[in-house]
């Protein structure tokens, strides 16, 4: 007999809180559908293929027993009823967010993910014998800290979720001196999951190299938890249907949305962006978009903020245009809704193009972190990332959700930088343009890489995915991956990594296009660079890409991202020389000299189809004097170093968050767990 | 009697740490000596007693009034330290202090005892993990992980940066084991002031008869503990010199560490959910995953945050206040250590009087100050801007900061001074700002530009009658710096 595709699991919507309010209690309960999957109980532990739950509260020296669910009673009634007092419905909550989150980024991507790596320090000489290692399972604790604080943990590849006891705002919504638990809030749950999973895509978005850096991290996780939430239709209807009729009210989802984040304390900050109650009508209104504050605000959460209210505006005007004509056919084309209630299918229709919408952006915004650059995200970026990605995949755009967004980032004083004129065609990253020579040399990584996409195409297992990748990059095959990739035993394999090094070297065109330096002459530029293997770099985040757009657009591509470093001194905020790292470990530095470690890097999309590359989306490292452009030699990229110089040692200080002030050496002190400072409230 | 022309404000060097003392003259005869506190972050008895010894006969053994502002080492340890000299041959007239120091006043009992259970469990949660630092198990296993040695030494920072708040906070015994309120404190309500203490409330206006023509205006602590709870201005907002947000108060933390009885510090859920079989409990103790394992971390996010909290929570219950010299309207602010909530507060006190044309009286006293202690130590959080700086606009502004680099805890000088303040303070004063040991001190963040050659620059702004009146005024020595405010501008 076939396997169930789906396992269904009851759990609440928001949280707990709004399951004692008489007016929300019936939309507070829904039943989770994940894809359904093997569970391992055998260690008295919860084990799927993503996540293990481990229900240890440290606090209390406890160990709380695994729900099980293939018992006859738990299957039969689509998991356990919500309730606070049960560990074992908590763990239920937790995973059913969980895998839904993981699900709605493998469907927007159109593959497995996979989790960061965990980083090793490589040092044979101490049994440290390997780089990373890879990582099949999150931990989950459900249970393990006691504040009101949950928090992703990239060292030990785990989520913590906090309880406490609550001192609410609104007394009527919580009595006081209850229990909270952050892991029965979905909008926590699936927030901190998308920083582990964002972690995975793009593992330097945790170091804050620009203001944006952090405050992307937290307002994508925001993003993720907001339109996951209205995917839920059945959440939607009930408040349509309240507020009945005044639908040109598009406060509604807005308050909405705020709502949800209010819930438990301190994850409203990030909406607060979109509006408030106004004091004197005692109505909820949206913000005005203030463009000054994207140049102001430079705390992490609130300038989160800002990205949130942005998309969440595209949103709005997308979604209107989407209900403008059951609009006309509910008032007669008058505007004016007749009165009582609202017809049940109006509710319905209008829930379903919400919820439709949600479901647009959601993708819209997670498909756009495959064409942002690897290190140094910025709001920009980000907004070009998300109109690129939408072009390649969907040719018609009738609701003009590409325009929905640009205006809204523009209305918050977010521009791209480097573009001359704000519109969707400059937005769009250009299509690669190189000289038939080095072309040539882009179709046999090309053919190489298509071979690569067949050979991964096979494989469903992430670990298999995980392993021939990482094959493919670093040349290492094992024996027994061999077999998996059809290979011969002694079959020789080039190395992406190896191939590029040799036939980049060839061309400065390949130093133009990615910012980066190949070849011999890296160490003029603080590269460290072998005369066997020329300047060094790494290549990370290999994918392949396969999605099929709404009109039948197949988008076929293989991305991958090339990352350097190189060592700068700095002077007086200049950049005063440079030095190799990882090997001049006992430099010496003048009085006044501080030595500063750059990273330059760049994302390559290449299409399969066609075998060309198709964008090169840069952080450069290097740049050319604009005066002559074809020909010159290649310069550091003083101005982009000076600036994350000044950024790090300035600016930032400021934004630090109070516990980082006193607890660590600099913001950008990662011995201790980066994203849970960034939740101290 | 005539009225009062002068007052001199001596800073003793003791270190990062308040010690003030001020003497207030009618022409050339002394009229009034007053003492604002007595503690420093740290210093050997021997060294403080020259400090000590120099302030008693300075004062002839005699204090009118003494003035604690608040509980914290840094303002009272001298009294701990060199309790001899300051319990003989040294009489006090008069002691006052915070209102939240009345241990006879029910809400004052009831809130120490809450406080003083969270200032346990920061004791315990950092006695917790300095222990857990020490064992060789658990560091030898974090060194094996990335970029280990970096985590092992960052984790004792951790550790020794939530010791000295500890310190900071209360006594303990020769391990290290908390043993209750800070003895400093005890020896000044017991042995020195003999319970006879006078508690102020904010409103209250006073006058002594010895000294007339001078009002004592009491700002703060707030009596709301809302108000006390705060550390900064709403998030976004301009009323701080950084952006924050208000601290969240969770007593799950204090309770289950202090392993209470009381149902917050047990399990939340019903045994029958106790795993029996000890099969997850296996499973996570398996040594080829210990890196994943948490038992710390509830203890580090906890015992920080709680630290953050005591902290603020003792600095806004600082006495504090504005002495007016009432023919001229001049002002000196005397604020503690108060952080923003304190601040804030007093801008809603109900005064029975208003301000000069019609303002409220607090901001009057703001626009009228002429001489400002600098409250924290020129930390992010102890001025606030809008509600505080920006309102002191007199021209003669001159300030005093009680920091000190070669005396401090090396942990805090990532948060002192602040450059926001700094430079501030240093405009407005046109360089008339006087800290107690500039050695070590920049005025950037590059470290280029040394502070005592940017406040010496700056001072050039000053104009000539300016700059002859402020040298007129200064003074220095090995052990204390010392200024004169005038009544009267013209003198």
């Amino acid at each position: 007999m076939d396997l169930p595709s789906v396992r269904k699991l009851r759990g609440y919507a928001f949280d707990p809180s709004l399951s004692i309010r008489l007016e929300t209690h019936q939309i507070n309960e829904i039943t989770y559908e994940v894809p359904w999957e093997e569970i391992d109980y055998s260690d008295g532990t919860l084990r799927g293929e993503y996540v293990e739950i481990i229900d240890y509260d440290p606090s209390v020296k406890e160990f709380y027993e695994t729900i099980d669910f293939n018992n006859q009673s738990i299957l039969a009634e689509n998991g356990l009823a919500p309730s606070e007092s049960n560990p074992k419905f908590h763990q239920q909550m937790v995973y059913a967010v969980v895998m839904t989150t993981i699900k709605n980024f493998e469907r927007a991507l159109g593959r497995k993910m996979l989790w960061s790596t965990r980083k090793l320090d490589y040092d044979p000489q101490n049994g440290k014998s390997k780089y990373e290692e890879y990582i099949d399972r999150i931990r989950i604790y459900p249970h393990a800290i006691r504040e009101a604080n949950a928090y992703y943990s990239p060292q030990k590849k785990a989520l913590l979720f906090g309880y406490f006891h609550s001192n609410p705002m609104d007394q009527k919504d919580q009595m006081p001196g209850t229990l909270v638990y952050t892991c029965l809030s979905h909008d926590i749950i699936a927030h901190e999951t998308t920083h582990a999973i964002l972690d995975g895509l793009q593992r330097h978005y945790n170091e804050p190299s620009n203001p944006d850096v952090l405050a992307f991290h937290e307002g994508f996780a925001d993003l993720v938890a907001l339109f996951q939430h209205f995917t839920f239709p059945d959440v939607l209807k009930h408040q349509i249907a309240v507020t009945r009729g005044d639908l040109s009210r598009q406060n509604l989802l807005g308050e909405l949305a705020q709502q949800f984040g209010v819930a438990i304390g301190h994850y409203g900050s990030l909406r607060d962006a979109i509006g408030g109650i106004n004091e004197e009508t005692g109505e909820w209104e949206k913000n005005i978009p203030n463009p000054n504050e994207y140049n102001e605000v430079m705390e992490p959460h609130h300038r989160g903020g800002i990205l949130v209210a942005a998309v969440f505006d595209a949103f709005l005007a997308i979604y209107e245009r989407r209900v403008a004509d059951l609009n006309r056919i509910a008032s007669n084309g008058t505007g004016i809704l007749p009165q009582g209630e609202l017809h049940p299918d109006l509710v319905n229709r209008l829930a379903t193009e919400a919820s439709k919408t949600a479901q647009h952006v959601l993708y819209m915004c997670i498909r756009a972190i495959d064409y942002c650059p690897p290190t140094d995200i910025t709001f920009g970026e980000y907004l070009r990332a998300i109109i690129t990605a939408d072009c390649d995949l969907v040719s018609s755009d009738p609701y003009a959700y590409r325009l929905a967004f640009m205006e809204a980032f523009k209305k918050r004083g977010i521009y791209p930088q480097g573009i001359v004129s704000l519109s969707i065609e400059s937005l769009w990253y250009p299509k690669i343009s190189i000289p038939e020579g080095p072309n040539s040399m882009i179709e046999i990584i090309a053919n190489f890489l298509r071979d690569y996409s067949h050979k991964v195409a096979y494989y469903t297992n992430r670990k298999d995915i995980y392993e021939i990748t990482k094959g493919i990059i670093s040349g290492n095959i094992s024996l027994e991956l061999r077999k998996k990739m059809l290979l011969q035993p002694d079959e020789y394999v080039m190395s992406l990594h190896r191939r590029i090094n040799v036939k980049f070297n060839k061309s400065n065109d390949f130093i133009k296009m990615t910012g980066l330096m190949f070849g011999n002459i890296g160490e003029n530029f603080g590269i460290r660079t072998s005369s066997s293997n020329g300047a060094s770099f790494s290549v990370q985040n290999l994918r392949l890409v396969n999605r099929v757009g709404p009109n039948g657009n197949k988008v076929n591509q293989v991305v991958f991202s090339i990352i350097q470093k190189s060592g700068v001194i700095i002077k007086d905020d200049k950049v005063l020389r440079t030095f190799i790292p990882d090997r001049n470990v006992d430099l010496t530095l003048e009085k006044m000299e501080k030595a500063f470690i750059y990273r330059g890097g760049c994302t390559l999309i290449l299409d399969l189809d066609s075998r060309k590359l198709k964008y090169s989306i840069k952080k450069p490292l290097l740049v050319f004097r604009l005066k002559n452009r074809n020909q010159g030699n290649p310069l550091l990229n003083k101005e982009a170093i000076e600036k994350q110089w000044l950024f790090q040692n300035e600016t930032s200080v400021n934004a630090m968050s109070e516990f980082q002030k006193y607890f660590s050496a600099t913001i950008n002190d990662h011995a201790f767990e980066p994203f849970a400072l960034l939740h101290q409230h | 009697m005539s009225n009062i022309t002068h007052a001199d404000i001596r800073m003793y060097g003791t270190g990062t740490g308040d010690c003030f003392v001020l003497k207030f003259f009618s022409d050339e005869s002394q009229k009034f000596t007053m003492m604002i506190d007595g503690g420093t972050w740290k210093g050997t008895k021997s060294h403080l007693s020259k400090y000590v010894r120099n302030l008693k006969k300075y004062v002839s053994g005699h204090i009118d009034l003494l003035v604690i502002t608040h509980e914290h080492k840094d303002h009272v340890y001298l009294f701990d330290a060199c309790s001899d000299l300051f319990t003989k041959n040294f009489t006090i007239d008069e002691v006052w202090m915070a209102w939240s120091e009345d241990d006879q006043n029910d809400l004052v009992k009831e809130w120490k005892d809450k406080f003083g259970q969270k200032k346990k469990a920061l004791a315990i949660a950092s006695d917790k993990i300095s222990l857990a630092i020490q064992d060789e198990k658990l560091t030898v296993q974090l060194s094996k992980g990335f970029n280990g040695t970096e985590v092992v030494k960052r984790f004792k920072k951790f550790s020794s940066s939530l010791n000295d708040f500890k310190e900071l906070h209360f006594s303990v015994d020769s391990s290290g084991k908390y043993k209750g309120g800070l003895k400093g404190m005890e020896i000044i309500k017991k042995q020195i002031a003999k319970d006879n203490i006078k508690y102020c409330k904010p409103g209250e206006i006073e006058s002594i008869s010895k000294l007339p023509g001078i009002k004592f205006h009491i700002l703060g602590p707030p009596e709301s503990f809302e108000a006390i709870k705060k550390e900064h201005g709403k998030k976004g907002s301009e009323d701080t010199y950084d952006h924050n947000k208000v601290l969240k108060r969770s007593d799950s933390f204090s309770a289950v560490i202090t392993e209470q009885s009381s149902a917050m510090g047990q399990s939340p859920f019903d045994e029958k959910y106790n795993d029996s079989s000890a099969k997850s409990k296996n499973y996570y103790n398996q040594s080829d995953s210990f890196w994943r394992t948490i038992d710390l971390d509830w203890l580090v996010s906890g015992a920080g945050n709680l630290a953050l909290r005591v902290n603020t929570g003792i600095n806004n219950l600082s006495l504090a206040m504005a002495i007016e010299f009432e023919d001229s309207g001049r002002v000196m602010l005397f604020p503690g250590d108060a952080e923003f909530g304190s601040w804030e507060s007093w801008h809603n006190i109900e005064w029975n009087k208003k301000g000069k044309k019609g303002k409220h009286l607090t901001e009057d006293l703001l626009n009228r100050t002429v001489f400002y202690k600098v409250a924290h130590h020129l930390s992010h959080n102890g001025t606030a801007k809008e509600k505080g700086l920006e309102m002191m606009t007199s021209s003669d502004l001159v300030a005093m900061a009680t920091l000190d680099f070669e005396a401090i805890s090396s942990n805090w000088k990532s948060t002192m001074p602040n450059r926001g303040i700094l430079k501030d303070l240093i405009n407005k004063t046109k360089g008339r700002l006087i800290i107690m040991n500039e050695k070590d001190l920049f005025y950037d963040f590059d470290e280029k530009v040394t502070l005592k050659d940017k406040i010496e620059s700056e001072r050039l702004r000053l104009n000539e009658k300016q700059q002859k009146a402020f040298k007129k005024s200064f003074k220095e020595t090995k052990l204390y710096k010392q200024y004169t405010v005038q009544t009267n501008l013209e003198n």
